[in-house]
């Protein structure tokens, strides 16, 4: 029989441990964006060696399992002599896995401009600094809009992979209350609600953003 | 009246790979004249005008702007540096067929934006030379438009708009009218006459014969990366000696006749 008491139950310890989904998906992306703009600079670079490290950079962060990638750097970061909490490994390696997305989001932005806006630019005597600072990048950014809501909305959903490393976020929590309840459908059900409920958020403000910045 | 630039082509080269797109192109421009280059698609002639800009780089022969080199040092040596490149770019007005107008900019920011980053104006002043020059284009009323909600002849006039307010000396014009709607070719046009009236030195790349026969002071037939002919319209146009010229025309009157 389905439990409804437990259902509604399991919301109350669940929401406190989305603060590390939230943490581990929030700070994942701001560390993404960071690390995605300088790769996808040094990817763009006329230096063929910052080229080649964006290149693989981005392969193998694509290439191995964010699962993987986790467990390597809860595992190596003590032997090479940094001792940093789980949550901060965790953060991290969310933030250094989506880099590798983010650059590719604003490569292809910036590549999907007409030449045209750039030329117009320079043929007036603009410096290049300013063709990316007024030009390409104010419209590539708002270019990616969508596809960086996309890239948050998976990273909500990868965060469940840190609890690996300890985290007690969403999913961890609910195996813990599903073994001391003995209801695991009701509790995952719950588990299941709050993931929609953050992304659906997420969704709503990708939605709003894209129309604030459509011209 | 403005201050009008000469250009000078001499022996001008440019390959892309072992395809030779513009073969030994010699061209006088005389100051505040208007000569249009015409010829069939994939002759070289928006690369020649490109090459005016140095937004195309050719590989051999000189481009002077007024006796001034312009992409190189001296003739076949080292590239200009990219300031005195941008500095030389300045007064060169250049219009584009997709127009190239900037979308998340209104129609005045467009014309501001050299203003304030190039030419260092304050933002007021900036400002109101934007305003005059879309005046001057007929779009004093679609200021605070942006360029989608523009109609491409608008649009077009903007970006003419929006290299006159640098006050350039020299203004290049790449089909300005080839990807508009047939009944919105003439406003744009109109704005052209109105600059080459000024005595504006114009370079204009157009399939719009009318416009070369009326306003032109000089035709320049390209074909295959050779400019085949440079001469009075009439004589390119009515008198053509050269079979090529005579090829080209034909298909043109052909294409036009209903």
């Amino acid at each position: 029989m389905f439990s409804i008491e437990t259902f509604f139950d399991s919301f109350g310890p669940l929401f406190w441990a989305a603060r590390y989904t939230l943490l581990v998906s929030g700070l994942g992306i701001a560390l993404g964006l960071v690390i995605g703009a300088l790769i996808c600079a040094a990817g763009l670079s006329r230096w063929t060696a910052a080229q080649r490290f964006a290149a693989i950079w981005v392969s193998f962060l694509r290439g191995v399992p964010l699962l993987v990638q986790l467990l390597l750097m809860y595992y190596l970061l003590p032997v090479i002599g940094i001792n940093v909490p789980a949550i901060a490994a965790a953060v991290i390696t969310v933030g250094i896995c989506a880099s590798a997305y983010i650059s590719e989001i604003w490569r292809g932005a910036i590549g999907a401009l007409p030449k045209g806006q750039s030329e117009a630019a320079i043929a007036i005597g603009m410096d290049p600094r300013n063709v990316w600072t007024r030009i390409i990048l104010p419209q590539a950014v708002v270019l990616s809009l969508p596809a960086l809501v996309n890239e948050l909305i998976l990273l909500v959903k990868a965060s469940s992979l840190v609890s690996v490393v300890g985290i007690l976020e969403v999913t961890r929590a609910s195996q813990a209350h599903a073994a001391t309840t003995f209801r695991p459908l009701e509790v995952y059900l719950a588990a299941a609600c709050i993931y929609l409920l953050i992304n659906l958020c997420l969704a709503g403000l990708g939605r709003y953003l894209e129309h604030r910045t459509a011209v | 009246m403005v201050q009008a630039s000469s250009v000078e082509i001499r022996k001008v080269n440019k390959f892309y790979g072992p395809f030779q797109a513009l073969k030994d192109i010699d061209l006088s421009v005389p100051p505040g004249k208007v000569t249009c280059l015409i010829g069939p698609s994939g002759s070289g002639k928006s690369t020649l005008l490109r090459c005016i800009n140095f937004l195309e780089e050719y590989d051999s022969g000189e481009v002077r702007i007024d006796d001034q080199l312009i992409g190189y040092e001296v003739p076949g040596g080292r590239k200009m540096p990219a300031r005195k490149l941008r500095e030389m770019r300045r007064s060169i007005g250049m219009v584009f067929q997709q127009f190239n107008l900037w979308p998340h900019m209104t129609a005045q920011e467009n014309v501001a934006e050299g203003l304030i980053r190039v030419r260092g104006l304050p933002r007021a002043e900036a400002a109101d030379r934007a305003v005059e020059a879309l005046r001057k284009v007929g779009l004093g009323d679609k200021m605070a438009n942006h360029p989608a909600r523009l109609s491409g002849g608008q649009q077009q006039r903007v970006a003419i708009a929006r290299a006159i307010a640098m006050e350039p000396q020299l203004m290049l014009f790449d089909e300005p009218t080839s990807a508009l709607d047939p009944e919105l070719v003439g406003e744009v046009l109109n704005v052209m006459k109105t600059l080459a009236g000024e005595g504006m030195t114009m370079v204009v790349v157009t399939h719009e014969m009318g416009f070369a026969a009326h306003v032109a002071d000089q035709v320049a037939f390209m074909e295959a990366g050779e400019l085949v002919a440079v001469d009075a319209p009439a004589r390119i146009l009515h008198q053509p000696e050269d079979p090529r010229i005579q090829g080209f025309l034909r298909t043109y009157h052909e294409r036009n006749a209903f």
